[in-house]
């Protein structure tokens, strides 16, 4: 088992200016850290919210630091924003007698597989994948980043596992559209996993709205309404429809973090 | 934990009570009871330093606190731990980075960075705020910064103060208080700065183009 008493360990997250649910995931996942006891200290740092990454370091005491990004794939955030804050200008900087050690994002892991499949497992129990329709959900058409190339690797895996009758990579910004999951599926159930880090605007309001599910809101105002997984399954357009909660909300996260540190290890060796 | 953290504000808080923000932090028999400064008899008691999240995050009407050193801290609770070690946490929900950067103060490590340095670091959407003029920044930390309890050690270049705020905006709290340290311009103003910079740039254009047709 992983054990760093003499190490920091930085969850850097994204956040959100409109409402908690952004940053919710990684400091659950850092208080599960914490609980463990592996690290000598356990931060978190946000683009968004405080701490910033700005912030983070001069919080730190121990010399080894490793940090972890908390996204869903590599792309601006993680090869522009993150380094350009935390000063960084590699994998591994060195700060005098600090080293920071800059880990791969949790999205790139190869357990994300088994997450996105334990989720869609755990929305729909009892219901057969080789009559269902797996859509994994990513945002489209955002700047530089690499999360619709994540969906689609993702996809390829569960697929490959034959397991589904059908995997399919859908967006809310870019064909294919999730919003027209019903001619897209096949099969007479359709299980839907958004591949975002948090719930928030985009799983609570935006692609309800898309799937058919919920109706148009005032926006951020009605952040953290997460009933509308209380109403799965959906019978709608002559399917039966399951909707799940983000991917990023998954307890296993914790353990994708700290498998990114030892890979960082691995790596470095 | 930072344990040099720890043994410093350990020192600092003695036997209490003392006060980080809006948050009073006393001795209660065995414990240290966290609760709002203006708060007194009947309160809803926690006893998880993890709490501190959900209290620190929303205000009495519900509205989500991106910036936790507002002076809008939720009322009506108590938050009891039976460690120091567990109101540090706790603190690092109310006042997120308060204690660390207090900390790296008073070893004299604490960096401060100026505004026109945190512009020109700015790439993507971000970076049309080095555009923001002189009284522009000024007029911006007056409507913002001036809501926020942090005392602000930056200027807009080394060679301007920020002079839109009273003098108290930049003293240190000492004593009984714990300083509240902002040592660069948060994001929430970087995003406030783009957009009184684009708020411009459209009413140029509209001037213009006003000014073209007729």
């Amino acid at each position: 088992m992983l054990s760093k008493p003499d190490s920091a360990l930085i969850i850097v997250g994204h956040g959100s200016t409109l409402n908690p649910d952004s940053s919710a995931p990684t400091f659950d996942h850092a208080e599960e850290i914490i609980r463990r006891g592996i690290f000598g200290e356990v931060h978190c740092a946000f683009w968004k919210e405080e701490p910033s990454f700005r912030q983070v370091l001069h919080c730190v005491e121990r010399e080894d630091v490793y940090v972890v990004p908390n996204f869903i794939s590599e792309g601006y955030f993680t090869r522009t924003v993150i380094p350009r804050e935390l000063g960084l200008d590699g994998p591994l900087t060195r700060f005098g007698s600090r080293t920071v050690k800059y880990c791969e994002p949790v999205g790139s892991h190869g357990k994300m597989t088994d997450l996105l499949l334990h989720r869609a497992r755990s929305v729909a129990p009892g219901v057969p994948p080789e009559k269902t329709t797996l859509f994994i959900v990513g945002h489209g058409t955002n700047l530089n980043d690499n999360s619709a190339l994540a969906a689609k690797r993702e996809v390829e895996r569960i697929a490959a596992l034959g397991l589904y009758a059908e995997v399919q990579s859908s967006y809310m910004e870019e064909a294919p559209l999730i919003s027209d999951w019903a001619t897209l599926a096949a099969q007479p159930n359709v299980v839907v996993v958004p591949f975002f880090i948090a719930d928030g605007l985009h799983s609570y309001e935006d692609i309800p709205v898309l799937l058919g599910i919920a109706s148009e809101s005032p926006g951020a105002a009605s952040a953290g309404q997460a009933s509308v997984f209380a109403g799965n399954p959906y019978s709608l357009r002559g399917k039966t429809l399951f909707y799940a909660s983000s991917i990023g909300t998954e307890p296993g996260f914790a353990d994708v973090i700290l498998d990114q540190v030892s890979a960082f290890d691995s790596t470095a060796r | 934990m930072n344990r040099e953290l720890l043994k410093s504000f350990t020192q600092w808080l003695g036997d209490g009570p003392r006060t980080v923000g809006q948050v009073r932090i006393s001795r209660a028999a065995e414990n240290w009871e966290l609760r709002h400064v203006d708060d007194s008899g009947d309160l809803t008691t926690h006893t998880r330093w993890q709490d501190a999240r959900a209290l620190a995050n929303l205000t009495d009407e519900g509205a989500f606190r991106p910036i936790k050193t507002t002076r809008d801290l939720r009322r009506g609770w108590r938050l009891m731990l039976a460690s120091i070690e567990d109101v540090v946490r706790a603190l690092d929900y109310f006042y997120p980075a308060m204690l660390g950067l207090w900390n790296a103060d008073m070893r004299g490590e604490l960096v401060v960075t100026d505004l026109r340095e945190t512009l020109a670091r700015q790439t993507g959407m971000y970076r049309v705020t080095q555009k923001i003029t002189d009284a522009q920044a000024q007029q911006l930390c007056a409507s913002h910064c001036s809501l926020c309890m942090k005392t602000m050690l930056w200027k807009i270049d080394s060679t301007q103060p920020i002079t839109s705020l009273v003098d108290e905006k930049h003293e240190r709290a000492t004593g009984y208080s714990l300083p509240l340290l902002c040592r660069e311009a948060c994001n929430f103003l970087i995003g406030h700065a783009r957009g009184v910079v684009k708020k411009a740039e459209k009413e140029a254009q509209e001037a213009a183009s006003s000014q073209a047709s007729s």
